[in-house]
């Protein structure tokens, strides 16, 4: 017992330092880290505002960026610059939407969706037939047994079954 | 044929139907809702930039592209001729970015790097960036899924 | 120790005390009569309000409940997730239907007589429910955020400004302002999808423990000359009869929304003017039309505010029915009963007045 104990416990003291003890090389420059954040060139980020709001970002996107990544590292000018270059990015790059006049119809996309669906319903209609039929048979048994009083053998013709009730049902 | 006593009677026959074909219905419902609840929404296997855009490009410098809703990292090589990355980290699906005075792609999540290649040389990103096929044609330029047949 | 259905079942049982439940379930008894085919209105409206949260959990997903990608957002489930036009078609139906029940369930009631005691406080959660219900219609009706649906709107949450006093406040709760805005379609969303399905939740759990602790109506004059009437347990017998009813319901409802399913117009416009044939949802046009038959002034108040004194008045009366009608056997039970045919009618003449 004490020895499954002992087992348990080295692995999961192994599970848990386990992201420490793997060996990798470690190579993250800390000068590099703090400017990294702020010395993002904006492509990522314009060309991800620049496609949020519209189809064609890159351009503006691209632009915005070099305009700050040229801004080179003062982490103040950057600040300044990240605010600034998606609201430019954003106005040029978004040309609203245009606003849809027509009435959507509903319709399928096509041949193939419209048959499965059709062929759904046609399932669906007949499962509730065969349902049904059955449910008709169900009922009718359940009134007969209630009616018998199966299950209450003191007053019903079973009063005599020596049969225990579990068979059978 | 009669049997005196039985096990499986002629009613649990018929319950084990109706209780199987009410299943049965249940189950059929049961896909449609779940296509609909996990989205459609894919990558797509191919993107259309303008190449003015792009020709202006110095060998080493990177721009992005948007390729679909993720960012997409467009880098001139020396030769001239352009590598396509999918911006977002092997590790965690963060965006990264390209730090140009290292020559670096850096990602800030958990502070991966990537060469200017795409190889991940440090920190916890287990695969390279994923790269993408490019062309040029005419005036439009297209990056592609690698191996994508695209009908025209 | 054999892991099966029956040791499983005990281990719960022996934790929750579930056993009581079920059999309950088998030692209740629904009365056989000529009048019980209404006992099955009541389960018909639960099927509906579960097909109206899963399909409107799905539609959720989906939906921008703000006023620049309401629209937008609408016509990206019909178009472009699969088979979304029919999702958003099965809740809009299911909506009518549930409604149409929660109505021939009051009539049911009104006519057997069930409200009389001990069952006055099952009439009065059930008056809730009936109000709540209409307001899920009401709300879950500006959310395509088109242009009949900001009409109607429009329309709807200015009536409560006619109430004495308290008036301008309900409609500033319900419009998040004075006027109908984005701000609207926000809270009406919210509304609809979370305080209304609490509220129904709690009062509906109200309404059926009310229902189980009183047991099942039987028809005045059973209770008059004091007839024992034949009943059938609850399970299995008339919860197989339930789900036969459930089955051909789902059919037809699913039947329908294929065929009938809605389309969504353009985005609506605040500014615009109202669009020609603005007009409620169909259990709303009595109501509307009752507003529109009173004329512009009356004496030293608006005709509207009479309509809705009266209405609210009727309300009201029918609410507190089961004290009313505290004779049922009686001359006044008469009465009521001619009353409520008298309602009847007028409601479906008024809503077809109101199409014309």
């Amino acid at each position: 017992m004490r020895g499954i104990r002992i087992v348990i416990l080295l692995a999961a003291a192994a599970l848990l330092l386990s992201p420490f003890l793997a060996a990798r090389p470690v190579q993250a420059p800390q000068g590099g880290g703090a400017g990294a954040v702020s010395a993002t060139i904006a492509p990522p980020q314009g060309g991800g505002a620049g496609a949020a709001s519209a189809t064609i970002a890159p351009p503006q996107g691209g632009g915005a960026g070099a305009a700050s990544a040229t801004t080179a590292t003062p982490q103040t000018a950057k600040i300044e610059a990240a605010p600034a270059a998606p609201a430019p990015a954003k106005k040029p790059a978004k040309k609203a939407p245009e606003k849809r006049t027509e009435t959507i119809v509903p319709a399928f996309t096509g041949i193939k969706e419209q048959t499965a669906v059709y062929v759904f319903y046609a399932w669906l209609w007949l499962s509730i037939v065969v349902l049904i039929y059955f449910l008709r048979l169900w009922v009718r048994e359940s009134d007969r047994v209630y009616h018998a009083k199966y299950y209450e053998p003191e007053e019903s013709p079973r009063k005599a079954n020596p049969l225990p009730q579990v068979l059978g049902d | 044929m009669r049997i005196d006593n039985a096990y499986f009677t002629r009613r649990k026959f018929l319950n084990s139907i109706l209780g199987g074909w009410l299943g049965a219905l249940a189950v059929t419902f049961v896909s449609p809702i779940v296509k609909f609840v996990w989205p459609p929404y894919k990558e797509p296997d191919e993107v259309k930039l303008a190449f003015a855009d792009y020709s202006g490009m110095k060998p080493g410098d990177v721009k992005g592209f948007a390729w679909g809703v993720k960012p997409g990292l467009l880098k001139r090589a020396e030769d001239g001729s352009f590598i396509a990355f999918v911006g977002v980290c092997s590790h965690l699906d963060c965006n990264v970015s390209w730090m140009a005075d290292k020559k670096k792609f850096f990602c800030a999540c958990h502070e991966g790097w990537y060469d200017e290649n795409g190889t991940n040389i440090a920190g916890p990103p287990p695969r390279p960036l994923r790269r993408l096929e490019t062309s040029v044609e005419g005036e439009d330029f297209f990056v592609r899924k690698p191996g994508a047949v695209v009908k025209s | 120790m054999k892991i099966d259905m029956k040791n499983v079942g005990a281990w719960f049982d022996d934790r929750l005390a579930l056993t009581p439940i079920f059999k309950y379930m088998t030692k209740k008894e629904v009365p056989q009569h000529e009048h019980s085919i209404w006992y099955y209105t009541g389960s018909s409206i639960l099927l509906f309000l579960a097909i109206q949260i899963v399909t409107g959990i799905m539609l959720a997903l989906y939906y921008k409940p703000t006023l620049e990608g309401a629209n937008d957002s609408v016509a990206r489930i019909m178009t472009e997730m699969p088979l979304g036009w029919l999702v958003r078609s099965i809740h809009s139906w299911s909506a009518t239907f549930m409604i149409a029940f929660v109505m021939i369930h009051l009539l049911a009631i009104w006519f057997t007589k069930s409200y009389r005691k001990p069952r006055e406080a099952t009439w009065m959660t059930g008056m809730m429910l009936l109000v709540v219900s209409m307001v899920f219609g009401f709300t879950g009706y500006l959310l395509p955020w088109d242009d009949l649906s900001l009409s109607a709107t429009k329309v709807g949450t200015n009536i409560p400004n006619a109430i004495p006093v308290v008036g301008k406040w309900v409609t500033q709760f319900l419009r998040g302002g004075d006027d109908v805005t984005g701000d609207t379609l926000t809270r009406f969303f919210l509304f609809h999808v979370c305080i209304l399905p609490l509220v129904i939740f709690a009062v509906m759990a109200v309404h059926i423990l009310l229902v189980q602790k009183e047991g099942m109506s039987v028809p005045l004059e059973a209770e008059i000359k004091k007839k024992k009437v034949p009943s059938l347990p609850f399970w299995p017998n008339f919860i197989l009869r339930e789900v036969m009813i459930w089955l051909v319901l789902l059919g037809t409802l699913m039947t329908v929304a294929l065929v009938f399913a809605p389309s969504l117009g353009p985005s609506a416009d605040l500014m615009s003017p109202a669009p020609a044939g603005v007009k409620p949802e169909w259990y709303f046009l009595f109501l509307f039309q009752t507003l529109k038959i009173f004329p512009g002034n009356m004496g030293p108040v608006t005709g509207e505010f009479v309509a809705v004194v009266l209405i609210l008045l009727a309300v009201v009366a029918i609410f507190f029915l089961p004290f009313i009608d505290n004779k049922p056997e009686g001359k006044k039970g008469k009465i009521i009963n001619y009353l409520g045919v008298l309602g009847v009618i007028y409601a479906i003449v008024f809503s077809i007045w109101s199409l014309l």
